[in-house]
């Protein structure tokens, strides 16, 4: 059974891909530009070498061809060149991804820590002062533009109080060798004598940027969690678990917490897309280099390959994270399971 | 005086009115209301009501401070920019680009999702079943994604980025239509409107959709308040509205380099984008818990 639902979700996988993919491929001719140079990534393109690359692209045949040839390419790795590198654009895409991987991931595990308990909270204190200061303060952040919250926090901790760095991910003081691609994880791999100077230094680059991408998430994690929980609790079975003789805790952790943390595990695959968004604009503010600067310096330099390529890689990213947590939640909730 | 009632019968109030009973009593959710009305009749008549040019820049008069502040002139209330223009009239000129214009978007796209999500609503089997996949893949994209690609296309400016943000906020309106009609196609009444004989066309159009209007305001109201953020956030990255164009988003990205000198030129413009968000959402807020208070009575 579970077998079954895999495979379709499989065949959705490969739909959403060639469906991303034509996309993709129909951008080369809807940019601004030389279409050739839009597929190669090529600045100056010579007589000669433009009748071969014709021929090697499949320009000269249909479209469906053209496709095909193009698919193939993506598959193989040899994607466009990037119009100001000349590089190829996976390889780029490769090296700036992990970074804003690593920033997300974080937000998203602070926006968890914080989000989930402070939901349980205001739901348990139900219309209390406690509930409606969470309510509210929630509401606060989840109205908050993300950019301005950032440049407020950049006013106060770094140019007033001076205590935490206004931008990149580690002081040029520091050298270290690019393994994973994540900071921390490349620093406790390395093993240069000011590990421990790195790691701190690392950590409060760190501090500001997840702060801010973290408060978005943690405030729908907080509503989220707040009002499935209020629900759960309002079930006759809590009640019947209540009569039984457990206690009030007994009975939040055994019962309350496994049916109301279902929907916000669910919630959390879907949140990654407005994350991801998030992530974009703080990775500019902070000039930290990540995916989404990237890609907002690519729209400055018209480099057209690299946005092809980059939101490729974002959206199929976006589409994997949120098939993986739809699959985790059918796994956890047999209520979901709808073979 | 009270009107004196000779025969018993009952009172039973409209719809609307009961949800107006059931909102005007929380008191955040009032004030949000009170405060997006302001912003829409600001929005509306903002040209006429400027106290200076917004576009004007006087060279005398650069990086004038508040009005509060020693040194500020009360006829420029809220101090002037970088280049001298008046902050104040160039702030109400920007109600109606960030706050119109994502109403707009917002309606705009209400529309197309209502035709696509009655469309999508009424039909049965494969098609509905593949237009729902595609829809699942669109609502995973990104929404500065996509607006990426359309600014790549057609180039940076604030009318591209209404497209990008219209198309961002299509599919979410499509899914939460076509989910409303499909709980309302089960309902017993509107089988016994379908046992009268009422063919699908009279069904959509005077059973289902005055049943479902108010969640579409529901939903209006939670695109808005993203419409807004994303316009200022575009405009913010300089994809989106262009340096003069007195844009919430615009405006802190063009103050940033006089953010030592004059920091409020950028809080003040992001404490409106902030207001009118929280406005909103206070007032979605609202009107979900006066829509659920009323269903349980």
């Amino acid at each position: 059974m579970m077998l079954h639902y895999l495979l379709r979700r499989l065949f959705l996988l490969a739909f959403v891909f060639v469906a991303l993919t034509i996309f993709a491929f129909s951008l080369n001719y809807l940019f601004p530009g030389d279409v050739l140079s839009n597929f190669t990534g090529l600045r100056y393109i010579s007589p000669e070498q433009e009748t071969a690359l014709r021929r090697i692209l499949g320009l000269d045949q249909s479209y469906l061809q053209q496709y095909i040839y193009f698919v193939r390419r993506i598959l193989d790795g040899q994607w466009a060149l990037s119009f100001s590198s000349q590089q190829n654009v996976l390889t780029e895409i490769l090296l700036v991804m992990p970074a804003t991987l690593e920033l997300a991931s974080y937000a998203l595990l602070l926006s968890m820590l914080l989000g989930i308990p402070l939901g349980i909270l205001a739901a348990v204190r139900k219309d209390k002062w406690l509930d409606k200061l969470i309510s509210a303060l929630a509401l606060v952040g989840y109205s908050l533009p993300v950019f301005w919250w950032a440049l407020l926090l950049i006013m106060l901790f770094s140019l007033t109080l001076g205590l935490l760095p206004t931008s990149g991910r580690l002081s040029l003081l520091y050298e270290i060798d690019h393994v994973t691609g994540f900071m921390l994880v490349d620093i406790l791999l390395s093993d240069v004598s000011y590990q421990q100077a790195a790691l701190k230094d690392a950590i409060r680059h760190l501090l500001l940027p997840a702060v801010v991408l973290a408060t978005y998430p943690t405030t729908v994690m907080i509503r989220f969690t707040r009002d499935s929980m209020v629900e759960v609790l309002e079930q006759n079975y809590i009640k019947t678990a209540r009569a039984k003789g457990l206690t009030r805790l007994q009975v939040l952790f055994t019962h309350g917490l496994r049916n109301a943390l279902l929907p916000v595990t669910r919630q959390i695959g879907l949140q990654f897309s407005a994350l991801i968004t998030l992530a974009m604009i703080t990775e500019v503010i902070f000039s930290w280099p990540g995916i989404g600067r990237w890609l907002i310096d690519s729209i400055y330099q018209r480099n057209f390959p690299a946005i092809q390529g980059g939101v490729l890689a974002v959206s199929c990213l976006v589409i994997v994270v949120n098939m993986l947590t739809e699959i985790l939640h059918t796994l956890f909730n047999p209520l979901a399971r709808r073979f | 005086m009270k009107k004196i009632r000779l025969y018993y019968e009952e009172h039973n109030k409209g719809p609307m009115k009961l949800l107006w009973q059931h909102f005007a009593p929380q008191h955040f959710a009032f004030f949000g209301l009170i405060a997006l009305l302001v912003l829409v009749s600001l929005a509306l008549i903002t040209p006429v009501l400027t106290p200076h040019d917004p576009y004007l820049q006087n060279s005398q008069l650069l990086l004038l401070a508040p009005s509060w502040q020693e040194s500020g002139l009360v006829s420029y209330p809220l101090g002037t920019d970088d280049l001298g223009r008046d902050l104040m009239s160039r702030l109400m000129l920007g109600t109606s680009y960030t706050f119109g214009l994502a109403i707009l978007a917002v309606l705009g796209s209400l529309l197309i999702g209502l035709i696509l999500g009655c469309l999508s609503g009424m039909s049965k089997g494969v098609k509905s079943s593949i237009f729902n996949h595609l829809l699942d893949l669109a609502l995973t994209i990104p929404s500065l994604l996509l607006a990426i690609v359309i600014v790549a296309v057609l180039g940076p400016g604030l009318i591209n980025t209404i497209w990008a943000i219209m198309l961002a906020l299509l599919p979410q309106f499509v899914h939460g239509i076509r989910n409303a009609i499909m709980q309302q196609l089960k309902l017993d009444y509107v089988t016994a409107y379908r046992l009268d004989g009422a063919n699908n066309r009279q069904l959509l159009f005077s059973v289902i959709l005055p049943n479902i209007w108010e969640q579409l305001v529901l939903m209006g109201t939670m695109a808005l308040s993203t419409a807004v953020l994303d316009i200022a956030a575009l405009g913010f990255l300089g994809i989106g509205a262009q340096s003069p164009t007195p844009e919430w988003g615009s405006m802190i990205a063009d103050s940033l380099d006089a953010i030592y000198l004059a920091p409020w030129t950028v809080a003040l413009p992001g404490l409106l984008i902030f207001t009118t968000v929280l406005a909103i959402n206070l007032v979605g807020d609202g009107l979900r818990v006066a829509m659920k208070k009323r269903r349980e009575n």
